[in-house]
């Protein structure tokens, strides 16, 4: 029998995988099968609504997307009154990504939040004004979220870093410090996009976030550094297409993975995913997923 | 209630400047309707990454039928998938319309298929209807064997279809209308029919990440807050949309 499970720090998960913020909302709970997923993450939300940038809010690039959505959401009461009682349904972990522009913020909204496994900080959107990436680039403004976060919350915290920050090594060791059961990494990375007709940048606001495989092996060589320098579990994000992805970023440290944009691409990804991990695993003659990074094949 | 499958084309044919798609699907009959699409993409193939929104032109109970203007990389790639090729789709979404029994219908250049679609669910009315050029003007004899009166414009010959509006605004007295088109067309037109904007509705095309009310992208200003085009739309009350 395999064994999928994962747990570190009150963080129990049936499967490493776990659907990220922002790309999915419940019409998604019609096409993917919410129980068979480890945990899904909710889109990060606000203390009060925000309705997120002008459009263009997305377009390709190679390989992947880029993104200037402004966290456009309807606020934590509407989560807890319209959202979390669907999404208790089912049988998976529910955590729950919150924004703020100011500490203060992030310790209002944390305490708003209950009977959930968990709540992702993230400080490291790299569309919005205040807060977002310039959070996650300080560690001494890094440190203060996590600790008030995880005072004013008995739920597990988890931080979501941003590539953009010069060390994350050191971020993540501000997080861990701050109290943070876990931190994701990462993010997206910033990048832009010009249209030559206009002359200017897509995006009303210049700069995007660039996710799907185009950022993979920049976003599993974070997860590696900070796993071989910190003390924290880290859960994996950015660029995962496949199972084969997955595996990679087990290996390189991580506890467990996210899906973002892979989702727009193959909406059955997530499934497909855990059911190739499971073949891999029969296979190799795998149990748990320890065996995973640790058995070396002849 | 929406599904993703892996479907076969049937039919690939030119017409006029565009590809007409024919995919194969026994069950899309009994579920869509008038103002729903598709996210359509290839299998197995992540350049595209993203599907791509498309309204149903035709649907019956073996079939249905997309219309592609070929506008950048993906949409080539589409418009050159074969028969016995399959499409990712994505469907139906957005929101479902009560079309009028009878209407007007004002359609620019590819602006034409979502309406064609919609005549199926109308008696009659009438179509303005422009392109940029005479021959561009497809499916017009289509939609007159549905009982529409049909007019049409095309750009080498005499102006755009807001040219043939504003020579023709009584006919919206009293009228349910419907419009789909470049959106500087829309929001010409919006500019010359006054208050019959207040009985207009707007087909809003706009770029989509998941097409599934997940990512937030497809968003366009309904009075003062934004609206999702893929959820709540896409077709929304003409004098309550505010265009950039
Ligand atoms: C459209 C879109 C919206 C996103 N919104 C959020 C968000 O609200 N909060 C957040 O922490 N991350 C957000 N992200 C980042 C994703 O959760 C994920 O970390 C990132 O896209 C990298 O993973 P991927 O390559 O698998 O997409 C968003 C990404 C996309 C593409
Ligand atoms: S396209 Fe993703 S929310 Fe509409």
């Amino acid at each position: 029998m395999i064994d999928l499970t994962v747990s570190f720090n009150h963080i129990k998960l049936k499967n490493p995988i776990i659907l990220a913020s922002g790309v999915w909302d419940l019409p998604y709970t019609e096409i993917v099968d919410f129980n068979k997923l480890g945990g899904v993450v909710y889109k990060g939300i606000s203390l009060k609504p925000r309705e997120g940038n002008p459009t263009p809010r997305i377009t390709e690039t190679p390989c992947g997307v880029i993104n200037s959505i402004g966290l456009a959401n309807k606020g934590v009461e509407n989560f807890n009154k319209e959202v979390l009682p669907l999404l208790k349904k089912f049988d998976t972990a529910i955590f729950v990504n919150i924004f703020g522009e100011s500490i203060e913020d992030f310790s209002r909204i944390s305490e708003k939040i209950s009977d959930v496994s968990g709540i992702e900080v993230n400080i490291s959107c790299p569309n919005v004004k205040k807060g977002g990436v310039s959070f996650g680039r300080d560690p001494k403004t890094a440190y203060a979220i996590t600790k008030a976060v995880c005072k004013n919350t008995s739920l597990p915290v988890i931080v979501k870093l941003t590539p953009a920050a010069s060390n994350i090594v050191e971020i993540a060791q501000a997080c861990l410090d701050g109290g943070a059961s876990a931190v994701t990494a990462c993010n997206t990375y910033q990048g832009l996009v010009i249209d030559i007709e206009s002359k200017k940048p897509l995006f009303d606001k210049v700069v995007g976030g660039v996710s799907g495989p185009a950022i993979k092996p920049q976003a599993l060589y974070k997860v590696y550094q900070i796993s071989e320098g910190v003390e924290i579990p880290v859960i994996g994000s950015g660029g995962i297409t496949n199972y084969k992805d997955v595996l990679e970023y087990l290996i390189a440290g991580a506890k467990s993975i996210q899906l973002g944009s892979v989702i727009f691409n193959n909406p059955l990804a997530p499934m497909e995913i855990i059911d190739n991990i499971i073949k891999y695993m029969n296979e190799k003659g795998y149990r748990n997923l320890k065996d995973i990074r640790e058995c070396i094949d002849e | 209630m929406a599904s993703f499958q892996i479907l076969p084309v049937i039919e690939n044919r030119v017409v006029g400047p565009y590809t007409l798609l024919r995919v194969e699907d026994k069950k899309m009959h009994s579920i869509a309707k008038c103002g729903h699409f598709v996210m359509v993409g290839l299998p197995d193939s992540m350049d595209p990454f993203l599907l791509r929104p498309i309204s149903f032109l035709s649907v019956d109970e073996k079939s249905f039928t997309i219309l592609i203007k070929v506008k950048g990389k993906g949409t080539e790639k589409l418009s050159k998938v074969k028969e016995g090729e399959s499409l990712k789709i994505l469907g139906p979404l957005g929101k479902a319309l009560e079309p009028p029994e009878n209407g007007i219908l004002i359609a620019g250049g590819i602006g034409i298929a979502p309406l064609y679609y919609q005549s199926e669910w109308m008696k009659s009315g009438v179509l303005f209807y422009g392109a940029k050029r005479e021959k561009d003007l497809v499916f017009k004899e289509e939609i007159k064997d549905r009982g529409f009166i049909v007019n049409t414009i095309s750009e080498e010959k005499r102006g755009t279809v807001v040219d043939l509006i504003s020579e023709n605004l009584n006919f919206l007295k009293g009228k349910k209308t419907f419009v789909c088109g470049p959106e500087s067309m829309i929001k010409e037109l919006k500019g010359i029919i006054g208050d019959y904007a207040k009985d207009t509705f707007v087909y809003i095309e706009r770029r989509m990440g998941c097409g599934l009310g997940g990512c937030k992208s497809c968003a366009v200003k309904v009075y003062f807050e934004y609206k999702l085009v893929c959820q709540d739309g896409p077709i929304f009350p003409l004098h309550e949309v505010k265009f950039d």
